[in-house]
């Protein structure tokens, strides 16, 4: 199930602004699902920003706050490869601060890669 | 996999890399002059799993580092990828979005299996532990795994590892200047102290405590009847008002009683 993140590689986490900075790579993208259809959801990342997830065939997409693994298509869209479900409670504040101190240049290239 | 595993076992013995003996390391460190068994050993310390892939160790009995600050235990959360059950001991690999690492926890024959047992895949866990290798190969000699179950705990680790990385490598943040000067004004004018602190009190209660507080300090503080004398002079009460008022702060546990019960003094 998890064969797209092979151990070498990084699934940094990201908002939606980040997105166009890891096109074609991993990312993990802590997000709210606004809305189901189908083979794709879309969902509010941490910064507000909608984002198009497209499935994972065998995703369990069951709670209202999930983390998406998974791969950046382009600046909006995401493949993903897995689905962590966060329940249905989360600050996404907290989230995007969090996000935005792991890509802070003193914290980044020390800590998160 | 497997054959790692044979290598594991046969290795394990001789090469000092047994689960729980090295935890004991103040003895392995002997080298070090004056024996010196640092703090840092005993801590528990959040970390980031890029942050424990590129701590460094001068020799294999040698303590860990990280950023050349020595760690002692560690404390990861990361999404569990894969969980491998062997009879002596469990292996997961973990990934938090900065890498990915093993931690391995030994199968206790005394306790139950509860806290281990059902370690799920693609969840987050929680992991404390110490670091260790085996060859090129480090992990996490867990002592403790359980599952995340308030997200928010993922990013407050992250937030904590930043913190406690910070603290690390600047020390702690100064002190306000607010803080000494407040604590000698309390020394200096302890009944202007009195004031603020028995503000909610009742006026002839606060006069008690302050009476008290002016006396010269001694162990066996007050007697009440210098109490009585000096308050009724002041206030006018008379002597039941103060009785009662002195029980009142007894109640509440502002005077106490000393070498009799007839004596009463405040807590310094």
């Amino acid at each position: 199930m998890f064969n797209g993140t092979d151990e070498k590689e990084f699934s940094t986490r990201v908002n939606s602004a980040r997105l166009a900075d890891y096109v074609s790579k991993h990312v993990r993208l802590p997000c709210k699902v606004l809305k189901m259809d189908g083979e794709r959801i879309t969902v509010e990342a941490s910064d507000g920003g909608q984002v198009t997830v497209n499935l994972a065939p065998n995703a369990d997409v069951l709670d209202t706050f999930i983390e998406v693994v998974g791969r950046v298509i382009n600046p909006t869209t995401v493949q993903m490869l897995a689905c962590v479900n966060l329940g249905s409670d989360l600050d996404l504040k907290l989230v995007n601060d969090t996000v935005e101190l792991i890509h802070d240049p003193r914290f980044y290239s020390k800590m998160f890669h | 996999m497997s054959q790692y595993d044979s290598n594991y076992y046969s290795g394990g013995g001789g090469g000092g890399g047994g689960g729980y003996l090295q935890g004991g390391s103040p003895f392995s460190q002997g080298g070090s002059p004056g024996m010196r068994k640092s703090e840092v050993s005993n801590s528990l310390r959040p970390f980031t799993i890029a942050q424990i892939n590129r701590a460094t160790q001068a020799h294999t009995d040698a303590e860990w580092r990280v950023d050349d600050a020595e760690i002692g235990q560690v404390s990861i959360i990361g999404q569990v990828v894969s969980v491998q059950k062997q009879t002596t001991n469990s292996v997961y690999v973990l990934d938090d979005g900065t890498g990915s690492l093993e931690a391995r926890q030994w199968v206790d024959s005394e306790a139950e299996e509860s806290t281990s047992g059902g370690i799920e895949e693609l969840r987050y866990v929680k992991v404390n532990g110490t670091l260790k290798s085996f060859g090129k190969k480090r992990y996490i000699n867990a002592t403790q795994i359980r599952h995340i179950t308030d997200p928010h705990e993922i990013y407050f680790h992250i937030l904590e590892s930043i913190y406690v990385t910070l603290l690390v490598e600047r020390g702690p943040p100064s002190n306000p200047a607010g803080g000494h000067s407040a604590y000698s004004a309390q020394k200096n004018a302890p009944s202007a102290a009195a004031k603020d602190q028995f503000s909610h009190l009742p006026a002839l209660q606060r006069s008690i405590i302050k009476f008290i507080m002016d006396q010269p300090p001694r162990d066996e503080g007050v007697h009440v009847a210098l109490i009585a004398k000096a308050i009724a002079a002041t206030s006018g009460e008379d002597a039941h008002n103060i009785s009662d008022a002195l029980d009142k702060l007894m109640d509440e546990g502002h005077v106490f009683t000393t070498i009799d019960d007839s004596h009463f003094n405040v807590p310094s």
